[in-house]
């Protein structure tokens, strides 16, 4: 099966994200809204991953 | 703060107006397309997702679940997020096959009708509790800003506005097929009107409420339970099952997959919607939690789910809750609008047309247009009875959450159709059956036995177990029944067109059908002249094949496509129950009939997404595809029976017939002369054909033949898969061995005629002596004379002679010509006395027009011969009595030298061969034809050129003026640059 590479590498820095941004976002002292900017910081990334790269519509 | 009723409902429907306005001015074209179809209105457009669940709903989740209210958002997120995984190959499905809903796809993947009635059934269960949810959100809104318990009329009149939108913009003829530019243009305003309300609401509750982020973290901090509650692992209670329930409510729910296949733009507004989408429902989770710590705050006793209204009211700033009260309607309308467009869609084709087809005599357009808008308004009034009907309303949100429930229930079928094609239908509907089944009586009947008991929760249901229960047996199921269970071909063959990994080897058949005309025909039995060739045209349109095409490639084509634009109008299971029954198929080939071209076109279009190896191999592909077309030789491959798989671009040029008209065709379509060249061929046991000679428009064209047969590898019987014939034009070649031969003969010739001369110089030289000796002998002034002009005849003669020689041995002439100044005029006169001499001479008149100081540097005696020569010419070609002009001119440094005669002319077809050595038009015997051919060498020789015009009169046909210009000789001044450089040479 095909899979696109920027998903590969999406899926492999969600997952460490993941990992990571629960227990941050966990922490007592944490913020209310720190759940949003991991939110944000996904966004990002996958603006980054899905940018055009000149598709042929099909 | 109180609001009259009307004045909530004059902002309903003025809010409403509004959006038909700009619905209709979209409509119209009034807003440029490039604003229409740019991805951020087709993100917004999604936005109607985000419906009340996400508007009201959310903040009473937040305060129950915590961060657990987010599992909506997460999930629809997470779908958009890995949208290359999912969302992106069910786009191109949905696009190719018109798939307008899940049911579409459904009966379309597991190629039963059942499947797509089944699904629609669950969908509509599922559903109606969704559309009440929406009406009670706004009939209570209404009442608590109005202070009135009474809701119905407002419930009433927001679903007569809602119910004529949605049949005015929502509902065309063409369903199915375009995009409702209108419709998406205001959901997607609605959804822009609702994120910027509830964000607002969200900013004065953190600046007017709290006062600002500061106050709000200290409030927290006096608050610690607030923040505890929200990390409570109890909101893990149905979080996950949430999450992967909205998952699946991306494809699964109607107006989901209305808006993200039917309505979107290609891939690359999905790949935009892909991070755009998650950001919509970031930012408008973002203002929950605020919104409900500032209700909470102010201590208002209302619902918690409405606070994003109440807290204007609380914190007496109104126009926040105005604000809110226009979101929350956005979000119900936008919602009820495009789910019942979808669901109508899918009743139409998955409930009603299969028991009940309208005959050929109706317009098929208008009776599935009026059936669907009938649709659209019991839907909405169906929503509006569950919400009006019981008695206690509040229990609406717990059966709508469980309703929806049975959305999950689609995920292994949804997963199956791109990931598992061993999946059948008999395991999908048993896996569905199973689900549902669990879902219904461990769910929804628990539901219904304990409204009596008033506490009524997710929790005492549970929820979570039986959900995730209902969903693995459904896997299960699905699973088992598909393994143990037989699958059919055409199932099979459904199932690998939807799979990610396979290009369909597609069977290549002939069609009953032979032509459009013919497919027109066919349908108007089941669909009426009219429709029927409404129909086939649009198919061709958009196929951009033309109607006299009748290439079986093009056919089958057209069938496919008609079948996928009768499925945007019919539904799946209708349209291929039309196509198979009136466009089938003569004969089903099995061996090697795979059509070559469908699959060569379809990687072609999915080329941008190959990459690693696959990529690598097409690249091989392409290259070798590549050297096929760009071979010098013509190719030609035949498929086993006789279809043009290729005719590379060499074969165009030589046949002047287009690949993209003749591929695809039968060898049996090819035109004269080509069908019975390649046929004749084809039926030969050699493989190698030569010299085939044949005219080609009043040209004879040669060509040699070479053919191969493709053979599969491995295969032990005879069979085989096509012909390859390669076809050399040898047109030029023969050409060329023509010239040469004829070159040979002429040479021959040379070499004869210098022999001859040769031995004519002995004689010529003996007579020359005798006449030396009678003019030294005699003292007879007449004999004398004669003897001269014998002497000068010989001269003339020994070199004319010494011409032919140097002429046989052309570019090899070691002769050297006198370089002197020569009299034009006494050359003229000399060429006029010798032919005064010819005792045939006629009487032709000569007029002369000449300088006679003019000269030229050259050679006397060569000049004389052209003279002779081009005025003979011209008195052969001249009646008696008639005038031959002779005019000597200087232009510059030449001489023009013009002979004009009242002749016949040069007809145009011996124009271009008057100079070729041999080439008369004179009688045997008359003439040499090497007369001219002299003249052109010798003017060569003396650096001048030669122009003939013929006719001069036009208008009669008659008449030929020769032309020589020669370098000039300017007395006592110096010569001109071409005698000049003689010179120089000559040194």
């Amino acid at each position: 099966m095909y899979i696109p590479r920027s998903i590969l590498l999406l899926l492999v820095i969600i997952y460490l994200l993941f990992l990571v941004g629960v227990d941050w976002m966990n922490l007592p002292e944490a913020a209310w809204y720190r759940p949003f900017l991991l939110g944000f910081l996904i966004v990002a990334v996958s603006s980054w991953a899905h940018r055009e790269q000149g598709s042929d519509e099909l | 703060m109180n609001y009259e009723l009307t004045t909530l409902f004059g902002l309903g429907s003025g809010y409403l107006v509004l959006l038909f306005g700009i619905a209709f001015i979209t409509e119209r074209g009034w807003i440029p397309q490039k604003l229409v179809r740019h991805p951020v209105v087709y993100v917004l457009s999604l936005g109607v997702f985000a419906s009340v669940w996400a508007y009201y709903t959310s903040v009473g989740n937040a305060l129950r679940d915590g961060y657990g209210y987010l599992a909506p958002a997460i999930g629809i997120s997470l779908a958009f997020l890995l949208s290359p995984l999912l969302l992106k190959p069910l786009l191109e499905l949905t696009r190719t096959y018109q798939l307008t809903s899940l049911a579409d796809l459904m009966a379309f993947r597991y190629r039963s009708p059942w499947a797509g009635t089944v699904t629609t059934l669950v969908i509509l269960v599922g559903v109606t509790p969704l559309i009440a949810l929406q009406i009670r959100a706004i009939a209570e809104t209404a009442a608590i800003l109005s202070a009135q318990p009474s809701q119905g009329p407002v419930a009433i009149g927001f679903c007569i506005l809602i119910t004529l939108f949605a049949i005015l913009f929502g509902t065309s003829r063409r369903a199915g097929r375009t995009r409702h530019d209108g419709l998406v243009m205001a959901i997607a305003f609605e959804s822009l009107v609702k994120l910027l309300a509830f964000l607002s609401v969200g900013a004065f509750a953190v600046f007017g409420a709290f006062g600002g982020m500061d106050e709000l973290g200290q409030w927290l901090q006096e608050q610690p339970q607030m923040l505890s509650s929200l990390r409570d692992t109890n909101y893990f209670s149905s979080f996950h099952v949430m999450a992967l329930l909205f998952f699946t409510a991306t494809v699964a729910m109607p107006h989901m997959f209305y808006v993200t296949f039917n309505e979107s733009n290609g891939q690359r507004s999905l790949s935009f919607a892909s991070w755009g989408l998650p950001l919509y429902f970031l930012l408008i989770s973002l203002p929950v939690l605020p919104i409900l710590w500032a209700g909470l705050r102010s201590g208002s006793s209302i619902d918690v789910e409405y606070f994003p209204v109440i807290i204007g009211v609380a914190y007496d700033m109104p126009m926040f809750t105005l604000l809110a009260y226009l979101g929350g309607l956005s979000a119900a309308s936008g919602l009820i609008i495009v789910i019942t467009l979808a669901l109508s869609n899918m009743c139409l084709n998955h409930l009603i047309l299969p028991i009940y087809q309208p005959t050929a005599k109706h317009d098929i357009y208008r009776w599935l247009l009026w059936h669907r808008r009938a649709l659209i308004t019991a839907l909405i009034w169906a929503g509006f009875l569950f919400y009006y009907l019981p008695q206690d309303r509040t229990n609406i949100q717990i059966i709508g959450t469980v309703a929806f429930t049975a959305g999950l229930q689609f995920l292994p079928g949804i997963l199956a159709i791109l990931y598992w094609p061993q999946g059948n239908k008999k395991g999908f509907i048993a896996g569905l059956g199973t689900g549902v089944f669990i879902w219904f009586v461990f769910l929804m009947l628990p539901i219904f036995m304990e409204l009596e008991s008033g506490l009524l929760s997710l929790v005492s249901i549970n929820f979570r177990e039986i959900a995730a229960l209902s969903l693995i047996s459904n896997c299960l199921i699905f699973v088992a029944v598909s393994l143990l269970s037989s699958t059919t071909d055409e199932e099979r063959s459904s199932a690998e067109i939807c799979a990610l990994d396979t290009i369909r080897r597609r069977k290549r058949s002939g069609l009953v059908a032979k032509s459009p005309e013919e497919f027109i025909r066919s349908l108007s039995k089941p669909l009426g002249d009219k429709t029927a060739a409404r129909e086939v045209m649009q198919a061709l349109q958009d196929l951009n094949i033309k109607l006299s095409d009748r290439r079986p490639y093009s056919m089958r084509l057209l069938r496919g496509r008609l079948e996928a634009n009768l499925s945007g109008l019919l539904g799946p299971s209708i349209a291929r129950e039309l196509i198979d029954g009136y466009l089938p198929y003569s004969i089903v080939s099995e061996h090697g009939s795979s059509d070559l071209n469908v699959i060569e076109n379809r990687i072609e279009s999915y080329r941008s997404n190959l990459s690693g190896m696959a990529a690598d191999l097409d690249n091989l592909r392409r290259y070798h595809r590549q050297i096929l077309l760009d071979l010098p030789l013509g190719v030609c491959s035949l498929s086993f029976d006789n279809e043009i798989v290729m005719w590379n671009h060499t074969l165009e040029e030589f046949t002047g017939i287009k690949s993209t008209d003749i591929v695809g065709s039968q060898l049996a379509d090819l035109s004269e002369p080509w069908l019975s060249l390649l046929t004749n061929f084809l039926d030969e046991d050699s493989s190698h054909s030569y010299k085939h000679n044949f005219e080609l428009d009043d040209h004879k064209k040669s060509v040699n033949l070479h053919k191969a047969i493709i053979d599969e590898s491995g295969k032990q019987d005879s069979s085989h898969e096509g012909v390859i014939v390669l076809l050399e034009d040898i047109t030029e070649t023969e050409i060329l061995e023509a010239g040469l031969t004829h070159s040979e003969r002429l040479a021959s010739i040379g070499r004869l005629a210098a022999g001859v001369a040769h031995e004519i110089g002995n004689p010529i030289t003996g007579i020359a002596c005798l006449a030396q000796t009678i003019r030294d002998e005699y003292q007879s002034k007449e004999l004398n004379n004669l003897a001269e002009q014998i002497i000068e005849q010989t001269n003339r003669t020994s070199k004319i002679l010494q011409s032919l020689v140097n002429f046989a041995h052309a570019g090899t002439s070691q002769t050297r010509y006198e370089n002197e100044i020569v009299s034009v005029l006494d050359c003229i006169e000399e060429a006029k006395t010798l032919i005064s001499l010819d005792k045939k001479s006629k009487d032709i008149h000569f007029q002369m027009d000449c300088d006679p100081q003019t000269k030229i540097m050259g050679d006397f005696q060569r000049l004389l011969q052209v003279l002779v020569n081009l005025i003979s010419n011209a008195r052969d070609a001249s009646q008696p009595d008639s005038n031959i002009i002779l005019q000597v001119n200087v232009e510059g440094d030449r001489v023009r030298i013009a002979i004009t005669d009242e002749g016949i002319g040069i007809p145009p077809a011996i124009r271009d061969r008057i100079f070729d050595p041999f080439f008369t038009t004179k009688e045997a015997g008359e003439g040499t034809g090497l007369g001219l051919s002299l003249v052109f060498s010798i003017v060569e020789d003396l650096n001048g050129d030669i122009d003939i015009i013929s006719p001069i009169d036009k208008s009669k046909g008659r008449g030929t003026q020769v032309i020589l210009r020669l370098p000039c000789y300017h007395e006592g001044g110096s010569q001109s640059t071409s005698a000049r450089e003689q010179e120089a040479e000559a040194q």
